[in-house]
């Protein structure tokens, strides 16, 4: 073998039109869904819902070092740099948990309104923001005091909430209703709202285009939203039920997590191009995102993945999610529990039959 | 979307719970009265089933044929999995 004769294989292999690179995938517990990510301490924190803490990854071994345990049910939370904490959302103790980085020790508990399922900070305005889901309402925290401010009037199902300071807007988006509430932040008060797509529930926002990106996990899309005319102006497509989004640092691209695809879609802010994919865990949901590194908390795998973005801009093309692979191959055997009688039942009981497989998980 | 997908195609739909961790039972019970799911469960509690198939994420559905072969993969949308089950009935 000469020095040019080198075998192309996965080691060596370089493919031009990937657009992302997987760095690691640190397992972390049962149902990871929210991620924030300490700069200062090179940490990640990620709501581990089904377990009741927060995971505290190391991001210089890539290793999950501490649980913290905080409310029932922690779905999302946010580190405020400011004060060193960690807020959690315990969506079923109906309260946020205020957590020292310093000593990983719980401060304060804060009663907000029932299952509270989505936090935002807004740190220069030292706020934080709780959606309360079955109180169909949004909670306004001082980030430093910690008292409510307000307590303002959503839709049920109230959970996901980005912020524009310079049009004094925030926006709560109600999974239930399918609709989006927009709030005045010099009145807390409703301001306007919009209709959305079913199982709307996440959002964030580029102020520059005066435009949020709306998740609808239910009906499969991105609404891209109006702020200043409170109008829908076109639904984008991404990989199978999203359920998370994150605007990138240059605010020129928006990251969506794929529950149903087991991806991260890279969205053009502008163009509204699907950009890439990237393959992430099973079953993804929160993310955080720090310059073109991503994190990305899979509720299924239960695991935090780390993958970088290494696209510079819009491709050529739009990313489209290749078929299956077994699609056109035999379905392998399987023998697996009923749920409800505890027998063991194959697949051999449809065979010569037409019948659909749903993979499903309760959460 | 499942009940009513299997009265209006005539197909059987089984249910595969998947990542539930140790103790699946009393949150599918939950699922299960929310949702009002009477179809065929079956647990997948290593989610090893799954793996083999390539399933990286929920919902996920995977249609077969009468011969064992796999048609679709995917299909969250209702749209989607419609004109996926017309094809398949129509076969």
């Amino acid at each position: 073998m000469t020095e040019l004769d080198i075998p192309i294989g996965a080691a060596c292999r370089i493919d031009a039109v990937a657009p992302g690179m997987t760095i690691a995938e640190v397992p972390v517990g049962l149902d990871p869904e929210g991620v924030a990510v300490d700069l200062g301490r090179r940490r990640a924190y990620v709501a581990c819902s089904r377990a009741d803490n927060v995971a505290l990854v190391d991001l210089g071994t890539n290793e999950t070092v501490a649980r913290i345990p905080v409310g029932a049910e922690p779905i999302d939370l946010v580190y405020d740099p400011a004060t060193d904490r960690i807020f959690t959302a315990n969506a079923h103790s109906d309260s946020v948990s205020a957590v020292s980085a310093e000593t990983l020790e719980v401060v304060a508990t804060l009663d907000v309104g029932l299952y509270p399922s989505g936090l935002t900070a807004d740190h220069d305005a030292r706020r934080i923001y709780s959606g309360n889901s079955l109180g169909s309402s949004m909670s306004v925290i001082d980030l430093d005091t910690l008292e409510t401010i307000a307590t303002v009037e959503a839709e049920v199902g109230a959970g996901a909430i980005a912020f524009d300071r310079t049009r004094e807007l925030v926006i709560c988006v109600n999974f239930i209703a399918a609709s989006a509430t927009f709030i005045d932040t010099k009145t807390w008060t409703p301001v306007g709202r919009v209709e959305v797509g079913v199982g709307a529930c996440a959002v964030g926002i580029v102020p520059e285009l005066g435009h949020a990106f709306i998740v609808n996990s239910l009906a499969g899309t991105v609404s891209r939203v109006s702020l200043d005319d409170v109008a829908v102006l076109e639904e984008l497509t991404v990989g199978r039920a999203p359920v998370g989004l994150t605007v990138g640092p240059r605010h020129d691209r928006v990251y969506v997590s794929n529950r149903g695809s087991g991806t991260l879609s890279i969205l053009g802010a502008a163009d509204g191009m699907h950009w890439g994919m990237i393959p992430v865990g099973g079953g993804p949901g929160g993310i955080a995102v720090d310059g073109n590194r991503v994190y990305v908390a899979n509720a299924g795998s239960g695991t935090l993945s780390i993958v970088d973005d290494l696209l510079a801009g819009a491709p050529p093309r739009p990313a489209t999610e290749p078929p299956h692979p077994l699609i056109g191959h035999r379905l392998p055997e399987f023998s697996l529990v009923d749920f409800r009688t505890g027998e063991r039942r194959s697949s051999r009981e449809w065979a010569e039959r037409r019948y659909i497989i749903n993979f499903f998980a309760s959460w | 979307m499942r009940r009513r997908e299997e009265a209006r195609s005539g197909l059987d739909v089984i249910l595969i719970d998947i990542w539930e961790g140790t103790d699946p039972k009393p949150d599918v019970d939950r699922f299960c009265e929310l949702w009002g799911v009477d179809s065929t469960i079956l647990l997948d509690e290593t989610a090893e089933y799954a793996a083999a198939l390539g399933i990286r994420g929920v919902p996920t559905n995977v249609l077969v044929d009468a011969d064992g072969t796999i048609v679709d993969v995917g299909l969250v949308r209702l749209d989607e999995l419609e004109a996926a089950i017309d094809r398949l009935v129509g076969r």
